[in-house]
């Protein structure tokens, strides 16, 4: 299979970067290449030009609770100094091998994913094409006929989940400036935008509150096989205990819609009444109800719902007896 | 072999000799010419591998061998590294992408965007006048039809009239590097007629306004059934008034092979005007044919190389279109073309295994005997023939063994549906309905409160033992294989006794050992398998066999067949397998013949040589070759080893005496089966036997099951190479895991393919994997070279059911869906808890075993089995036996005369159809053209 030709730009500082984004009508980031250049093989919306980050120095920041856009999933799993929470999810992520090449940064920002989509181009031929990338055919959703609006495609980045529990900030940084904002407020419901970037702007990194590290939680996938496979739905959970009480509880389910999902106000209406076992339970049902997945990936949407009541009671399970 | 010469001078005695078995390039022992191997005073025998039969100290617990008198105890039954294994660890090994030829273009094909319509036109002038491109083809180019099998040829090169399947070719440019092809390819303009196509397996049985293909006379009414079976045996009586019974409508998934080598190959017109295709074949001999029969050239014009081959599985034993093509547009540029498939092209062309709808009967009597099994298997073609005549006998054939059943009532049909081709894969035909009816044992064996191993151990056919329909069972491993999984698993102990979420299951296997007919069926008896053997100066055998090595290691098998006869080292024998130029004509690597077939007939060729050489020895020493023993590389004298002639010294008398040293031999089946339409199908010298147990873990809530640990019995007749072997065992337990647990071929509701890539066809991972546990048995079958039998097939049947039946005891619910995906499971738990009355599956009740009286009475039977099986196999007693003796039949009165209502039919009455839940059967409501205008 080859790749459409594109041009490669190596800019070797975060300034270039930027400067050169801004020149540019139509481009793509790239860092590790894991979802890009395949999708770029299944010429899924290529761009002639493509900026490289491997170069740009300022993004490769890794402490407590600064990431990097461009730490490799591999080096998060494996640093001990990395939130234990974050250092669980990015551990999940694809293969080893697509883990020491993928970075933070390509993983947040990572294409959404569908059955009618992520194919090739002859497959795509085939159904005549679909909304996320028409080929100027105007064609319409595959998952959802006959609606013409929204892209359903999902987003199936682990990380997102562990970030939003955490309460992480994003930042982005663009020729024009900087800007931050909650993590959960970086992502826009549509699988085609996806995110609040704008041309030209790319994420320089995440940080997590001074206190993350009061901060326990855990991270349940559903994907059938342990390693390659997506993520069809997860659930990180962040809970914050002092004097035997529960002080802080935080939900996020990501795998499941075009966006991730930030759950903490059910799980601060949870809080309020804390009773352990059926607390859990509670809280897990309204997760359920709270996240619509459609069927694109590879499990039917009413059982990825249901399985994230499993995933949300066994990400929880340490608060049983609370 | 430390004392002889090494290839690298001066190096000798400070290299350190490998004790790994592998070979290192200009590092290898060998030794001094005409000295008599490595040691000029020859060792006596290593007895250790020669058996008691002939003078050895080899246990032979099966009684002896017509090959044991050529044991020599050079190679046969020592775990060996395959002959090839060094070229493929160190990148050496060519495969079909790797074949690079000066000059060569390279070719795409174009695929129909459509299930199924009509061509109108299609204008390639475009495509034609663009700049590097060299030929573009299209369906005109190519009239003549091919396919696998002679009777259902519906293939041609690229789609004449219509397009069948997404994908289905459509034409084909080669141009000066891949991007300006695909440019060409995309430039192509077609204008199509869509029809309406057909998805759903069960409307191929309906009559259809456009029959995806027209097989003129022949063709079944006006419906899109390709193949129709119908055969009944027995006292199907008595099996429907049956006590016990488990009736389970299955549905199985379609599968792909998953093989790591997509589809690639190279053809050449060489300036001599000849044809050279190279291609990862795993039948050369079938594409040799069709390639004659599409370029309308004579099959001496034609050279098929094969090259090393990733993986095929039954996946690359059809002759291909894109094979054609290369050929075609080859011929119209006069230049090599290189045609390289993508992954979602592999899928396209397919030859999977069938998506099947299963109905399964199992019935047993008051004594515990299986009073029949009644099959309808409705399986889904795709929209070609390839092997499915075959598979759609298999389906049902392939399950009157290894137990003895009362009756037999088996309905199958295969349908042309508008997808991409079913074919052969590994353990063809047999898998899916395999598992079905060993689920059914299992159930009856739980209606029945017995063992359901003690159910399989009471219900065996013997060795020497003739099936219902017909089949020879010669030597049968069947009773050692599940008393070994039995005993190492810990059965006893486990069965019916561990929490909710664990279980134990058990499944077993019967498989062909080789076709008994072959495809290309010749009324001259044209042999299955031939090889030549050449020895020269060097003393080296050369091994001329056409039999294709495509990972399962039949280079080695045959390398080690040559060697033991001829008692040389394997870097003695050179193998030259890969063109049909060189080679002699075998059928191919698939059915699992080629250890059988090829082997016997090496062994044979072997012999000849042998028998020239020592007539030689016998010249220069003065012995006869009776008290001559061929030893390693020296030929001595009986009793006192000192006195003899070297290898190199007898050849080259040899050939001083009679001229170049050739010798050759062939292998044919012995004739066998029954007369009735159908009989040869499933028809096999030997069979092979094997016996599973599988231990889960099942999580209740998400339906995820994961395997423990496999127990993996397989009778494979005599390991010619024990490492082999285990690695076949193994390899099949990973292939059937993969689809009792998650590989599917999944079609949207568009009847569009939506997982053609391996992130999406979810074939295990090294995570999924458990530990499995090889266990071989040897049966010693009288016909198989040196008593071996398959190895490559049969394996994988058995972990389906055990995987099955595993789950039932764990969490009580019955499988009849494969995969058992755990969305599917989570759905059947979740009907299962509603049914039971519990709110939480973590309180589900486990199932419980209480042996009523049958199962000790079914203790007693499988004893007095196991001493009648003893004096079959062991002590030779040969007396007739028939399936039907364990039911107080007289094996040697026909069945019929017998019985009144004993049935053996092959064309069925309306009676018979009449079961509207048969699905097959109605593949019967059509009457064939030919004979329409009787009625």
């Amino acid at each position: 299979m080859r790749m459409p030709p594109f041009t490669l730009h190596t800019p070797n500082n975060l300034a270039k970067a930027l400067a050169l984004a801004a020149e540019l009508d139509s481009f793509d980031w790239i860092s590790g290449g894991t979802d890009l250049l395949p999708n770029y093989k299944w010429k899924l919306n290529s761009k002639p030009d493509v900026i490289s980050l491997s170069k740009v120095q300022e993004l490769t920041a890794l402490s407590g609770t600064v990431i990097g856009a461009m730490v490799r999933i591999h080096d998060l799993a494996n640093n001990d100094e990395v939130h234990p929470l974050i250092r669980e999810t990015a551990g999940t992520i694809a293969s080893v091998m697509i883990r020491r090449s993928a970075t933070v940064g390509g993983n947040i920002c990572l294409d959404t994913r569908c059955y009618w989509f992520n194919q090739t181009e002859e497959w795509r031929r085939s159904i005549d094409w679909c909304h996320k990338c028409d080929c100027d055919t105007g064609a319409d959703c595959r998952v959802i006929p006959n609606q013409n609006t929204l892209c359903v495609a999902t987003y199936q980045a682990d990380l997102a989940a562990a970030f939003i529990a955490l309460d992480a900030t994003i930042h982005l940084a663009s020729a024009t400036g900087a800007r931050s904002m909650p993590f959960a407020d970086f992502f826009e419901l549509d699988g085609m935008t996806r995110n609040v970037l704008k041309p030209g702007e790319l994420v320089t990194h995440v940080t997590l509150p001074d206190d993350a590290k009061n901060w326990q939680g855990a991270y349940q996938k559903l994907r059938l096989r342990e390693t390659w496979d997506f993520p069809e739905a997860g659930v990180a959970a962040a809970w914050k205990i002092s004097d035997g009480k529960i002080t802080g509880l935080r939900v996020a389910t990501t795998g499941c819609e075009s966006i991730p999902g930030d759950h903490s106000d059910l799980a601060q209406d949870a809080l309020v009444e804390w009773v352990g076992k059926d607390s859990i339970r509670a809280l897990a049902e309204d997760v359920r109800k709270a996240v619509k997945p459609v069927s694109n990936t590879y499990f039917p949407p009413a059982y990825r719902r249901k399985m994230l009541r499993v995933l949300t009671r066994r990400a929880l399970a340490p608060l049983e007896h609370l | 072999m430390g004392k002889g010469y090494r290839q690298a001078p001066g190096k000798s005695g400070s290299s350190k000799k490998r004790t790994d078995g592998k070979r290192e390039a200009g590092q290898q022992d060998f030794g001094v010419p005409g000295s008599g191997g490595s040691d000029p005073h020859s060792k006596l025998q290593d007895l250790d591998y020669v058996p008691e039969s002939v003078g050895g100290w080899k246990k032979q617990p099966r009684g002896p061998h017509v090959h044991d008198q050529h044991v020599t105890g050079t190679t046969i039954g020592k775990s060996t590294p395959l002959v090839d294994a060094n070229w493929k660890m160190t990148g050496q090994a060519q495969y079909g992408d790797d074949i690079r030829l000066p000059g060569e273009l390279i070719g795409k094909i174009l695929r129909s965007p459509h299930h199924y319509a009509k061509i109108n036109s299609i204008d390639t002038s475009a495509a034609e006048s663009m700049e590097g491109v060299f030929a573009v083809a299209t369906g005109q180019d190519s009239a003549n039809r091919f396919g696998v099998l002679p009777v259902t040829k519906d293939e041609h090169a690229m789609a004449r009239e219509k397009v069948r399947h997404v994908g289905d070719l459509v034409a084909c440019v080669c141009a000066i590097d891949e991007a300006t092809a695909i440019d060409a390819m995309n430039a192509i303009s077609v204008d199509y007629e869509v029809l309406p196509s057909i998805h759903d397996m069960e409307d191929g049985l309906l009559d259809s306004e456009n029959p995806i293909h027209d097989r003129g006379k022949y063709h079944i009414g006006e419906s899109n059934v390709q193949k129709r079976v119908f055969q009944q045996f027995g006292d199907l009586d008595s099996m429907e008034s049956a006590p016990f019974r488990h009736e389970a409508d299955w549905e199985v998934a379609g599968l792909h092979h998953g093989f790591t080598e997509p589809h690639a190959v190279v053809a050449h017109w060489d300036p001599s005007g000849r044809l050279t295709v190279w291609s990862p074949q795993q039948v050369p001999h079938y594409l040799h044919r069709a390639l004659s029969a599409v370029l309308e050239i004579p099959m001496h014009q034609i050279n098929v190389h094969r090259t090393f081959v990733g993986g095929g599985f039954g996946g690359k034993s059809d002759p291909f279109p894109h094979e054609m093509c290369a050929a075609i547009l080859a011929r119209k540029c006069g230049r090599p073309v290189r045609i390289n498939f993508d992954r979602e092209e592999v899928y396209w062309i397919n030859r999977g295994r069938h998506p099947s709808r299963i109905q399964m009967g199992v019935f047993a009597d008051d004594d515990g005997r299986i009073a029949g099994i009644e099959t309808d298997a409705l399986i889904d073609g795709g929209a070609f023939a390839s092997f499915g005549h075959v598979t759609t006998y298999y389906n049902g054939v392939l399950h009157t063994a290894p137990y003895e059943i009362g009756g037999f009532n088996y309905t199958g049909a295969r349908v042309w549906t508008n997808k991409p081709a079913s074919g052969a894969m590994r353990g063809h035909g047999a898998v899916n309905s395999r598992c079905a009816v060993e689920v059914g044992l299992d159930a009856v064996a739980e209606q029945m409160s017995v063992d359901p191993m003690t159910l399989r151990l009471a219900n065996l056919l013997p060795p020497h033992s003739r099936t219902i329909t017909g089949f020879r069972i010669t030597s049968t491993g069947m009773r050692e294989c599940l008393a070994k999984v039995r005993e190492q698993s810990g059965w006893d102990e486990k069965f019916r006794n561990m929490p909710l979420g664990r279980g134990i299951g058990v499944g077993c296997g019967f498989f062909i050992s080789g076709s008994g007919l072959p495809i290309h069926w010749d009324p001259e008896n044209f042999p299955h398998a031939t090889v030549h053997l050449q020895c020269d100066m060097d003393g080296g055998v050369t091994v001329h066999t056409g039999a294709a090595e495509i990972g399962q290691g039949s280079d080695t098998a045959v390398s080690q067949a040559v060697a033991e006869v001829l008692a040389l080292p394997l870097d003695m024998i050179r193998i030259r397998s890969k063109e049909t130029d060189t080679a002699p004509v075998d059928l191919g690597s698939y059915s699992s013949r080629v250890t059988f077939m090829n082997c016997n007939a090496a062994i044979r060729a072997a012999i000849e040589l042998r028998g020239k050489v020592m007539k030689a020895a016998h010249e220069i020493t003065g012995y006869h070759p009776d008290v001559l023993v061929i030893g390693d590389r020296r030929i001595y004298y009986k009793h006192d080893p000192a006195v003899g002639v070297s290898w190199l010294e007898a050849v080259h008398k040899a050939q001083a005496d009679v001229g170049s040293l050739i010798a050759t031999g062939a292998y044919r089946t012995a004739p066998m089966g029954g007369v009735h339409k159908g009989a040869a199908a499933g028809l096999a010298p030997a069979y092979s036997f094997s016996a599973y147990v599988a231990e889960v873990e099942v999580d209740v809530e998400t339906g995820f099951v994961k395997v423990i640990k496999a127990w993996a019995a397989h009778d494979c007749g005599k390991a010619l190479n024990p490492l082999a072997v285990k690695g076949q065992i193994i390899g099949s337990c990973h292939m059937g895991m993969g689809q009792v647990l998650s590989e599917e071929m999944k079609y949207g509701r568009d009847g569009h393919l939506m997982n053609p890539d391996l992130l999406d066809y979810k074939i295990m991972s090294v995570h999924e994997m458990p530990e499995v546990v090889p266990i071989i048995v040897e049966s010693n079958d009288p016909e198989g070279p040196f008593g071996a039998k398959e190895a490559g097939e049969g394996p994988l049947l058995p972990i389906l059911p055990a995987v099955c039946n595993a789950i039932y005891d764990a969490i009580g619910i019955r499988i009849d869906e494969l995969p058992v995906t755990p969305d599917r499971l989570h759905k059947k738990i979740e009907k299962h808890c509603k049914q039971t009355g519990v709110d939480d599956p973590l309180d589900l009740p486990v199932p419980r075993y209480e042996p009523s009286p049958l199962q000790q009475q079914l203790v007693e039977r499988a004893e007095a089995h196991a001493a009648r099986d003893y004096q079959r196999d062991i002590q030779d007693d040969r007396s007739s036996y028939v399936n039907g003796v364990l039911f107080g039949f007289d094996p040697d009165i026909p069945m019929s005369e017998q019985k009144e209502g004993w049935r053996e039919s092959v064309t069925p009455t309306a009676e018979d159809l009449a079961d509207p839940k048969k699905r097959a059967a109605k593949a019967w409501s059509h009457v064939e053209r030919r004979h329409q205008g009787d009625a």
